[in-house]
């Protein structure tokens, strides 16, 4: 015999978020496992990128060697 | 060939597309390490930054002896010390008696159990920053999977026998603190 749902729509509510951290509830077996997992969630910002990219393009250019200059027309 | 594909050899500048390579391979790796171990966002964009910026620019310095993981974890040790060395003199910072750790018993089998939300980064900060800051670099630097406790040693400067000592007492340190944390 099929039985049909009496939860109210705030009970229904209570269930679906106690779900959700139960699936959410991790364990790990090591420190070690611990911190891989936090590196693997831990985006580098991209505005580190922009800086130095932006930091590289005003560093003086290298002195050019005795045959760079030899080689210039 | 080094974990890069990037050949070790001495030459005066990284070819742009060398380095944006390096820069993708490893830069999460030297960012983890600054934002864990000094505990700070900004200081770790900072630290990263900085660290990559001398690679390119000392590039002609990296003899191949080691491999790009261990040269670049090393410059990134050397600018968070600098970075805390500085921070220190400006804030008076206790660290916990480390004989507490000794005596401490983790509440159960399962002390690493967490909910996998921001919280989770949160707790691990909170028991990292409550470490001695020797337990914490070691910490940081066996969690990587490409550094041998041989390598671990050397950027610590002492033995791999004295490694394996001290992380037995920072694993423990750590557990009791992140359940704390909770």
């Amino acid at each position: 015999m099929k039985h049909e749902s009496k939860l109210t729509s705030q009970e229904q509510e209570q269930l679906a978020e106690i779900k959700s951290q139960q699936a959410s509830v991790r364990e790990f077996a090591s420190v070690e496992e611990v911190l891989r997992h936090d590196t693997g969630q831990t985006a580098v910002p991209p505005a580190i990128a922009e800086r130095l990219a932006k930091s590289i393009q005003s560093l003086p250019r290298p002195p050019q060697t005795w045959w760079q200059r030899w080689l210039k027309p | 060939m080094s974990e890069t594909g990037i050949e070790p050899r001495p030459q005066l500048v990284l070819e742009p597309a060398e380095f944006a390579e390096l820069y993708q391979t490893h830069s999460r790796a030297v960012y983890y390490l600054a934002l864990r171990y000094l505990g700070d966002p900004q200081k770790a964009e900072d630290v990263t930054h900085d660290v990559f910026l001398k690679v390119y620019r000392k590039f002609s310095e990296f003899r191949g002896d080691s491999s790009w993981r261990t040269w670049l974890y090393r410059i990134t040790i050397n600018h968070c010390h600098n970075v805390r060395q500085s921070w220190h003199s400006r804030n008076l910072v206790t660290n916990a008696d480390e004989a507490v750790w000794d005596n401490a018993v983790a509440q159960s089998d399962s002390p690493f159990r967490a909910l996998e939300t921001k919280e989770l980064g949160q707790r691990i900060q909170t028991a990292l920053d409550g470490l001695a800051e020797e337990y914490r670099l070691l910490l940081l630097l066996v969690a990587d999977e490409e550094l041998s406790y041989a390598e671990v040693a050397v950027l610590t400067e002492q033995s791999a026998d004295a490694v394996r000592g001290k992380l037995h007492r920072a694993r423990k340190a750590f557990a009791v603190l992140f359940q704390q944390s909770a």
